[in-house]
């Protein structure tokens, strides 16, 4: 079954600070399948976040080679990663980025705003529902609590109808128990059949996972299938 | 949605700092419209005004050309004097239709300046063929007769047959008949018969000047140089005037448009600083944008449109401010120019609007760019790491 979504093969990235080299990521080799479920744990500053970047097409790699549904991202050019983007990636970060004089709704319609796709009624309304907030729909930000924006920013992330939803810590800034009700929301939706890949400092979302890959130093250390998930 | 709403919505975040930012552009475009304005409605009506006169050259006493040029938009006294045998001199001249000899006097009533002309109401009927008159004009030979502008009548609360008394023996003169309106300087003086006039100010066959039509007005320079060929005679023309004038005019409209300068930079100045503040405030929202699919050029586009929110909005406002205001400021301009004829200094073409117009949305597209390439290079990475406190 070819159902390789995502394929790294030595990932690395080398960012420069002064004359000094950081690897944030050194020969970084994984598979991800559709469906997944991947939790991408590790201490500050092992690379978690350059990972997801690298996988959201929001960056490339110094070395290696990424291909994302077979097609090889890491010489593509701009034009083309924003398409990717647009087409295939949700991105979820830790400090929402809502924008605070949008509505909910709004806020969920953005990337079509830049997709130029026609907003499709039913299906915002439907995203709406998903992430529990039908009747907040013409709500300003500041008037949501921290839970309902981070649902907000996943409702935007799945405007577009993207294959995989990535999020970096996205309940660093929760306490937890919203944090739990995010969890559940990335569950539901795993199971919709949206592959998910998370960064977090959180074993207990890392435990609703199917799979959680450690970095350490930019290097993977331990990449293991959770069984019985 | 669209990006002109979102952007819209964008710089509602920081409503203060937007308002003040438009009331800058307003004010350089206000500034800017106000002078155009001014520029073209004064030259304008100083034509008007000069032509409206209906004289070509005004023969003065050798010596004074600024106090006649003076003299004949405001009134007063010049300290010489023509005689009757000039008059007799400048009728020679062959291509002068009207030669109108005139004796100015001013006086001061409750400390304001009121002027009388004595003239020739025959030669003055010709020279002002457009003199309307209620109740009647005087003849020549009459004595103890005038006649008054309306706006001097309706100030002073004067009406036909009313009896004022003049000079230094308090003569009384009678008002027989009171102009219809002209909208020249001619609404605020007293007419009386010039025989009358020189004995009453003892200038005894003395005149202050003689206005000259001439038969061609392309005649005019040539008119002029015999007229100065009497010894006693300096010939002044209207163009020679509205020159002078303009020249006073154009130094301050040098510093006008040096000071619209500086407006138009300071308002420049503050757009792009509105801008880069805001820009830089969103950088982890616009890597959110960039990570959910916005181009580059989709970012640049929006911190455009904002700009250019800002500067059509000012634009306008500054267009508005300038049309509604303009009687405020026709009072500033006429309090710093030399002269300022009567009637609307501003003239107001459509021209002018949409030049202002364009000139803000020039400004805005300009001061865009910066910071549009700023934010729109910036990665999504480094953008959003730049919100980040990791
Ligand atoms: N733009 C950058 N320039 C220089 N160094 C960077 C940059 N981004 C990340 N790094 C470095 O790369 C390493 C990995 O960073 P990051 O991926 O953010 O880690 P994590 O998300 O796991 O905390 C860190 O040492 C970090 O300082
Ligand atoms: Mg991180």
């Amino acid at each position: 079954m070819n159902s390789e979504l995502i394929t790294a093969t030595k990932l690395t990235k080398v960012y420069r600070r002064g004359s000094e080299q950081v690897f944030a990521l050194k020969d970084v080799s994984f598979t991800v399948s559709q469906g997944e479920f991947l939790a991408i744990m590790g201490p500050s500053g092992s690379g978690k976040t350059t990972l997801l970047n690298l996988l959201g097409c929001l960056d490339k790699p110094t070395w290696g080679s990424l291909k994302l549904s077979g097609i090889e991202i890491s010489d593509l050019e701009e034009k083309k990663l924003v398409k990717l983007r647009r087409d295939h990636i949700g991105f979820v970060f830790q400090q929402f980025f809502l924008l605070p004089t949008l509505t909910v709704k709004e806020n969920i319609e953005l990337p079509l705003l830049f997709s130029k796709r026609k907003e499709n009624e039913k299906a915002i309304k439907e995203i709406i529902d998903i992430i529990g907030l039908t009747n907040r729909a013409s709500h300003l930000p500041h008037q949501l609590s921290g839970g309902e924006m981070q649902r907000v920013a996943i409702g935007r992330a799945l405007a577009s109808g993207p294959t995989i939803l990535l999020a970096d810590e996205p309940t660093g800034n929760l306490d937890s128990v919203t944090a739990e009700t995010i969890y559940q929301l990335f569950l539901r939706l795993n199971q919709q059949g949206l592959t998910i890949i998370v960064v977090t400092h959180n074993p207990e979302l890392a435990n609703i996972a199917h799979r959680i890959i450690r970095l350490k130093d930019g290097k993977i250390i331990d990449d293991g299938v959770i069984v019985g998930r | 949605m669209n990006f002109l709403t979102l952007a819209a919505k964008n710089l509602l975040r920081r409503q203060g700092r937007t308002a003040l930012t438009v009331a800058g552009v307003a004010i350089a475009v206000a500034v800017l419209f106000s002078l155009l304005s001014f520029n073209s409605g004064y030259e304008k009506q100083l034509n008007n005004e000069l032509n409206s006169l209906g004289i070509h050259i005004l023969a003065v006493p050798k010596g004074c050309p600024y106090e006649a040029a003076s003299l004949i938009i405001h009134g007063g006294t010049i300290p010489k004097y023509l005689s009757e045998a000039d008059i007799a001199e400048v009728n020679k001249i062959a291509d002068i239709e009207i030669a109108s000899p005139m004796l100015l006097h001013q006086f001061y009533k409750d400390g304001k300046p009121h002027i009388v002309y004595g003239i020739q109401m025959n030669e003055t009927n010709r020279l002002k063929p457009w003199w309307k008159v209620e109740g009647r004009f005087f003849s020549d030979d009459e004595t103890n007769v005038m006649v008054i502008g309306r706006e001097l009548a309706e100030k002073e609360k004067l009406e036909i047959g009313d009896v004022l008394s003049f000079g230094p023996d308090g003569v009384p003169f009678t008002i027989v008949g009171i102009l219809k309106r002209t909208n020249t300087p001619d609404d605020e003086v007293y007419f009386v018969p010039l025989k009358s006039a020189q004995e009453l100010f003892q200038k005894p066959m003395q005149i202050t000047a003689i206005a000259i039509k001439v038969k061609d007005i392309s005649r005019v320079f040539d008119v002029a140089s015999k007229l100065e060929e009497i010894p006693d005679i300096q010939a002044v023309t209207t163009s020679q005037i509205i020159g002078t004038i303009m020249n006073i005019v154009g130094s301050v409209r040098t510093l006008l448009i040096s000071v619209i300068i500086v407006a138009i930079a300071v308002s420049a100045v503050g757009i792009i600083n509105t801008l880069l503040m805001s820009v830089n405030e969103r950088t982890g929202e616009f890597g959110m944008m960039k990570a959910i699919g916005a181009s580059e050029a989709d970012i640049a586009k929006l911190v455009i449109l904002e700009t250019l929110s800002i500067s059509v909005a000012g634009g306008m406002l500054g267009l508005l401010v300038a049309t509604a205001g303009s009687s405020l400021i026709e009072g500033f301009v006429k309090n710093i120019i030399p002269y300022a004829p009567a009637g609307n200094l501003l003239s107001f073409q459509p021209a002018f609007f949409g030049l202002c117009f364009l000139l803000s949305i020039t400004i805005g597209l300009i001061c865009s760019i910066y910071p549009a390439l700023k934010s729109s290079y910036m990665t999504p990475l480094e953008a959003i790491r730049s919100n980040v406190n990791e």
